[in-house]
């Protein structure tokens, strides 16, 4: 279904979501919700699809071929709402876009007495989102629900935004602003109410989830950068036929086969059903498998695109083919929820001591 | 931010520039890097977002006040001969220059390195060409509306392949110069052509005989108002957005028979000729940019709130190391490169003592009717390529195209690497750093494409240093006009017999080159 989405709606729209183009966006996102795809983890009584992480993370992998940053867009509006209470959903409309915004691609914000204090740059989907949840790290990490309208939360578009674009980043401007609880940390209600993912829970989806879009991202480079090798004639053959092109194409596939595989897919036993309490606790529990995976996809798709883009030469740097955006996605990608050389900091910090030790 | 000032000078980082070497004033060329430098400082950097912002907008948007600047800062003519009023410069000139206004902004850079490229072929034109179109640009240098040159080699269906002699006998060409009398009549689709919709003279390379496309290679000199001659569009680019990539069509332009550059069938060989002059640049280029990431880089974790305490990360000390590791040796690699291109392989035309006394003589007489026409005449070109002969050798000029070309892809690579890992070490959350970040790592995928692909320069690093390969890279001789000996014509091409080219090899390598 996903994968028929994406080819029928995301594909022909990839340039015109790239540009900006609002418009694209809001129809891509309507057949989007009407699929259930917005809010895939909630159960049908708070209008979800009560699909497990597992499932949501493959649809997110077919979007992203489509177009990254609407499968970017999915991923951190299903991650927002599944922190959500049932009261807190129950205000959020059907078809309204969230977004997650971990404190990783911001600093310094503060909670005092229920108001948010600091900034955050560069925060992915938050543009025009409906609804904010923002991820905060420290002592006690916790989820919070930004009151958007709330005097002091001032959201400025980030015009430099390089990657992933119809996922539209802003940077966040708190002074006192208001905000509620999510259950996050603190409130850890796993296994009840509708979803309600603890905040390394959601930490680990979004790192699984942009694995899954890297993943989307390179196979799309590969698919066009073959069929372009074929298609295309130098030195009187078709330049799949030399070396050097065929090395890279190779080398695409040899990325895409030793692809890292997703926590769940080995904690899920054959024929059991989804359970997104379970998935979460498990996602939790592999927050340290989510980053290292998050990690090996993204360095591939990086490559990967890069290689697509010197497959196609000058062709290729050209906007018009659509394949120097996927280099500009992967890359966003490997800078989200944080830069990789975080992550593998973090990734040694939870390994050897059992915590989560943010670098920054 | 401004640039960070080495520490030593260039004599200093390269013993071969030293001001007894003779041949190169070390002196000028550290002046040139200079005006580079505060050009950049002043007048590149801060406005480097804003043009990529505007010309990501429309991509037919060009600056003319940054041509102007650069124009008063000798940008335009530091190639030019001296004899024509220019700086009298090759490769060396151009990569110095090319690095300080890249750590800024390559796009701008750009602007004036594609004009350096579509003077190159003139240069190979020899005397003839001093007092025509190169004097004009230089004395356009002072005028308030500058002229801009462009090279246009690449077609729809040809890309790497037009750049490399061999590939060339195999590819889709559908160019075609057509002879008519008093000249030639263009008809070619060229792409991708740096400069192409701003510039007002074009050297453009295409066959005479479209079925003998290497053979029949030539270049000829443009003016882009002849009619017949059309911008097509203007390309939208992933970055290097202030230098326009436009696609232009030639339908049946008239260029008269003084306008062929060099002899017609010789544009192979000069392409290979212009190709080792400006890939070192082109590897200059690519080491501005990772320059430029580098100090933005550094600036940020010393200066800004959000970078504190990073510096004493080991990670990050690790990784600042390793860029600037990268940028040394890829600088080493580039000036390497062209001080060969310059001392050795074409040191000898270069300086020539004939030449240097054309070159003193009152421009007024060269342009005398008589002289001029002797200067134009067949006859002198092939006097031209005869002092090619004389001063180097094709397996020189194959050698210094290897340098050349492991400079320019080990330079893209470096850049990539190190725009990319700088891009990393700040994330997103970093403010006005991060777009210019982005901005010159979208800048440094183009440093692995053109001037050939990386793939491509690597093949003629196995040519030219794996493989003691001679490419066809030197115009052939005519015995019959100049009655030389000890050679033979084979499709068209000159070469030399084994004997002559043995002798040859041991002149070039006697001469203290390395095998």
């Amino acid at each position: 279904m996903a994968r028929e989405v994406a080819q029928r709606e995301l594909t022909p729209r990839t340039a015109a979501l790239d540009a900006g183009d609002h418009g694209a966006f809001t129809e891509c996102w309507a057949v989007l919700v009407e699929l259930g795809l917005d809010r895939a983890l909630l159960d049908e009584r708070s209008g979800g699809s009560g699909l497990g992480v597992l499932d949501l993370l493959g649809a997110i992998e077919e979007l992203a071929v489509g177009d990254g940053a609407v499968a970017m867009c999915v991923l951190l509006c299903n991650a927002a709402l599944a922190t959500l209470t049932d009261e807190q959903l129950a205000d959020a409309p059907a078809g309204a876009r969230w977004a997650l915004v971990p404190a990783a691609s911001g600093t310094e914000v503060t909670i005092s007495d229920g108001r948010l204090d600091g900034r955050i740059a560069c925060a992915l989907g938050a543009h025009g989102a409906d609804g904010l949840v923002l991820l905060l790290d420290g002592p006690e990490p916790a989820a919070w629900v930004l009151d958007k309208g709330a005097r002091g939360c001032v959201i400025e578009r980030d015009l430099a935004q390089m990657g992933l674009r119809a996922a539209p980043a802003a940077s966040l401007e708190l002074t006192g602003a208001g905000c509620a609880p999510a259950p996050g940390e603190a409130h850890d209600r796993t296994g009840g109410g509708s979803a309600e993912l603890s905040v390394a829970g959601a930490l680990a989806l979004l790192r699984a989830g942009t694995a899954e879009i890297a993943h989307g991202i390179a196979r799309r480079a590969r698919e066009l950068a073959l069929a372009y090798a074929h298609a295309r004639r130098q030195g009187g053959v078709a330049i799949i036929e030399h070396d050097a092109v065929s090395d890279m194409l190779s080398a695409m596939a040899v990325r895409l086969a030793c692809r890292p595989e997703v926590p769940l897919d080995r904690a899920r036993l054959p024929g059991e059903a989804p359970d997104l309490a379970l998935d979460a606790a498990r996602l939790k529990l592999d927050g340290t498998q989510a980053l290292a995976v998050k990690i090996a996809a993204t360095d591939a798709a990086v490559a990967s695109t890069t290689d697509a883009v010197q497959v196609f030469g000058g062709t290729g740097y050209m906007v018009e083919t659509g394949i120097e955006k996927l280099m500009r996605d992967a890359k966003y990608c490997q800078l989200f929820p944080e830069p990789n050389w975080v992550a593998h900091d973090e990734l040694m910090r939870m390994g050897n001591s059992g915590r989560v030790d943010r670098a920054w | 931010m401004s640039s960070i000032a080495p520490e030593r000078s260039l004599s200093e980082q390269f013993p071969r520039l030293a001001p007894d070497a003779g041949r190169l004033n070390v002196r000028e060329l550290e002046r040139l890097r200079m005006r580079a430098r505060r050009f950049a400082d002043e007048h590149v950097r801060p406005r480097a977002l804003e043009i990529d912002r505007r010309t990501g907008e429309d991509p037919g948007w060009f600056d003319w006040d940054l041509v102007r600047a650069g124009a008063e800062h000798g940008m335009l003519g530091f190639l030019i001969p001296k004899p024509a009023g220019g700086g009298g410069g090759l490769a060396t000139q151009a990569a110095v220059a090319m690095e300080e206004v890249c750590a800024a902004c390559p796009g701008i850079a750009l602007i004036f390195g594609a004009h350096a490229l579509g003077v190159s072929p003139l240069l190979l034109g020899g005397p003839s060409q001093w007092d025509g179109v190169l004097a004009e640009l230089v004395a356009s240098e002072r005028a308030p509306r500058p002229q801009l040159m462009a090279f246009a080699i690449t077609e729809p269906e040809a890309g790497t392949d037009v750049e490399d002699p061999d590939l060339l006998a195999r590819a889709r060409i559908t160019s075609h110069a057509r002879r008519v009398p008093g000249g030639f009549r263009l008809s070619a689709t060229k792409r991708f052509i740096s400069n192409g919709s701003v510039a007002r003279w074009l050297t453009i390379f295409m066959p005479t005989d479209p079925r003998r496309a290497a053979e029949t290679w030539t270049c000829f000199l443009v003016d882009t108002h002849s009619e017949g001659f059309a911008v097509s569009r203007v390309e939208h680019k992933m970055g290097q957005r202030a230098c326009p990539a436009a696609e232009l069509t030639l339908d049946e332009v008239f260029v008269p028979e003084e306008r062929v550059v060099g002899r017609e069938g010789d544009g192979a060989a000069a392409t290979v000729i212009v190709l080792a002059c400006s890939r070192p640049p082109v590897g200059a280029i690519a080491t501005g940019i990772a320059r430029g990431a580098y100090e933005r880089v550094l600036g940020w974790l010393e200066e800004d709130r959000a970078a504190r305490g990073l510096l004493a990360r080991q990670h990050v000390q690790l990784a600042l190391a390793d860029m600037e590791e990268e940028i040394h040796l890829a600088r080493q690699a580039y000036m390497d490169a062209a001080t060969e291109l310059d001392h050795r392989a074409l040191g000898g035309v270069m300086f020539n003592p004939a030449v240097r006394a054309l070159g003193r003589l009152p421009g007024g007489l060269r342009r005398h009717a008589p002289v001029r026409g002797w200067l134009a005449s067949e006859r002198a070109r092939d006097a031209t390529v005869a002092l090619l002969h004389r001063t180097t050798s094709e397996r020189a000029v194959t050698r210094s195209l290897a340098l050349s070309s492991m400079a320019k892809a080990r330079g893209g690579d470096v850049a990539m690497r190190v725009t990319g890992a700088a891009l990393e070490l700040v994330g997103l959350r970093a403010g006005p750093v991060r777009a210019e970040l982005e901005k010159l790592w979208r800048d440094a995928k183009l440093c692995q494409i053109y001037e050939g692909t990386n793939q491509l320069n690597r093949l003629e690093v196995y040519r030219g240093l794996c493989r003691p390969q001679a490419l066809n890279c030197l115009p052939p001789l005519r015995p019959n006009r100049l009655g030389m000996n000890g050679e033979t014509r084979t499709n068209g091409r000159a070469r030399t017999h084994p004997a002559a080219d043995g002798l040859t090899h041991a002149r070039v390598e006697g001469a203290g080159g390395r095998s």
